[in-house]
């Protein structure tokens, strides 16, 4: 039993270890998912968690693969967890040193809806974090050019909020096509 | 060649009968010149309709421009997003009249399987549609029949859906 254990510590993520150890405070939970390390990190410290996580040279998670968000709002379980936060943005990071991937993520309350942008460690963030503001609309606070990148521009509302019926507000019916500017 | 032969004059065919009408609107129909518009897995098939195993050109449609302007039939094969929506009605109206439009597969036809807030459901509620093509996608097949119907229209002398009065 205890042979059992000892390996399963040693299995533990490195970036698991190394986070505990360098940012504990900014850790709200952690776990590992088939095989990826899965942490939940406070928005205040969700940069330089970030920054931790691309620029330590054991790490070198440099490869942002996806910026998301998902709504939480009809999931009690979820919501009670982490302090009734809305919204949950998914940072997906891959480290071809490692060859290992990690997904950081940070609770956002809906009545503060902005979040540091990642637009500043890698460039790919750019258009990830425009469609989770499409999507969402989560603020990325110092996005060089957040605007929306999916949806016409003038369009109302976030549509992959749960809260945003699926059929619209009638938008596929109604065009102006003298306004629109094509 | 399509064209009526009026009754025997007597001229060992030497002559042919017919009217102004008939001529163009035979030219007009062994010469189609498509606008492809596709913007999804119908459009596949568009190409493959196009390309050399089913042979578009066997029926006098294979000068496919991508220029509205020199092209007289539209084909929507694809989903119309919200977004696209007012590119397609602009490149319709772009098109010189007589223009003929075939919405392809179900997607552009009725919305398809994707009845959500940013899919147009049907384009022909703002563009006017000549031939609808069920399917998902239809097979080249489908399309060839569709440019059929559309050249039986033309041989016919019936105005395309959207002309305008004038
Ligand atoms: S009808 Fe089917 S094949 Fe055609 S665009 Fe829609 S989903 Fe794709």
């Amino acid at each position: 039993m205890n042979e059992e254990k000892a390996v399963e510590e040693q299995s533990k993520p490195l970036v698991l270890e190394k986070l505990e150890a360098a940012h504990a405070d900014a850790l709200l939970a952690q776990d590992e998912v088939r095989g990826t390390a899965v942490v939940v990190v406070r928005k205040e410290r969700a940069y330089a968690v970030l920054e931790y996580l691309k620029t330590d040279p054991e790490l070198a998670y440099t490869y942002l693969v996806d910026v998301t968000a998902v709504d939480n709002s009809r999931m009690e379980s979820e919501l009670m967890q982490f302090d009734y936060a809305r919204f949950m943005v998914v940072y997906q990071l891959y480290s071809y040193q490692g060859q290992c991937r990690v997904r950081v993520k940070v609770p956002v309350h809906e009545n503060d809806l902005s979040i540091p942008s990642a637009t500043g460690l890698w460039r790919a963030a750019n258009w990830l974090e425009r469609e989770t503001y499409d999507m969402f609309g989560i603020h990325f606070e110092g996005h060089p050019d957040l605007r929306r990148i999916l949806m016409p521009d003038d369009f109302e509302g976030y549509p992959l909020r749960k809260d945003y019926p699926l059929r619209g507000r009638g938008e596929r019916e109604r065009f102006n096509f003298d306004k629109q500017n094509v | 060649m399509g064209l009526d032969f009026g009754p025997d004059t007597g001229t060992d065919g030497n002559i042919i009968t017919t009217t102004i009408d008939k001529v163009v609107n035979w030219g007009r129909k062994n010469s189609l010149w498509p606008m492809p518009f596709g913007t999804a897995c119908c459009a596949i098939e568009m190409m493959a309709t196009l390309a050399s195993k089913y042979d578009l050109s066997r029926f006098g449609s294979e000068a496919i421009r991508f220029s509205p302007r020199q092209s007289d039939l539209l084909i929507v094969s694809g989903r119309i997003s919200i977004k696209m929506m007012p590119v397609l009605k602009r490149i319709y109206d772009q098109m010189p009249d007589p223009k003929w439009v075939i919405s392809m597969g179900a997607c552009a036809s009725c919305g398809g399987v994707f009845d959500t807030y940013t899919l147009i459901q049907g384009v022909d509620q703002f563009i006017p549609v000549d031939v609808y093509i069920p399917g998902c996608p239809p097979r080249p097949e489908d399309l060839i029949d569709a440019v059929l119907q559309v050249q039986q229209k033309i041989d016919s002398g019936a105005l395309p859906k959207g002309v305008s009065p004038y």
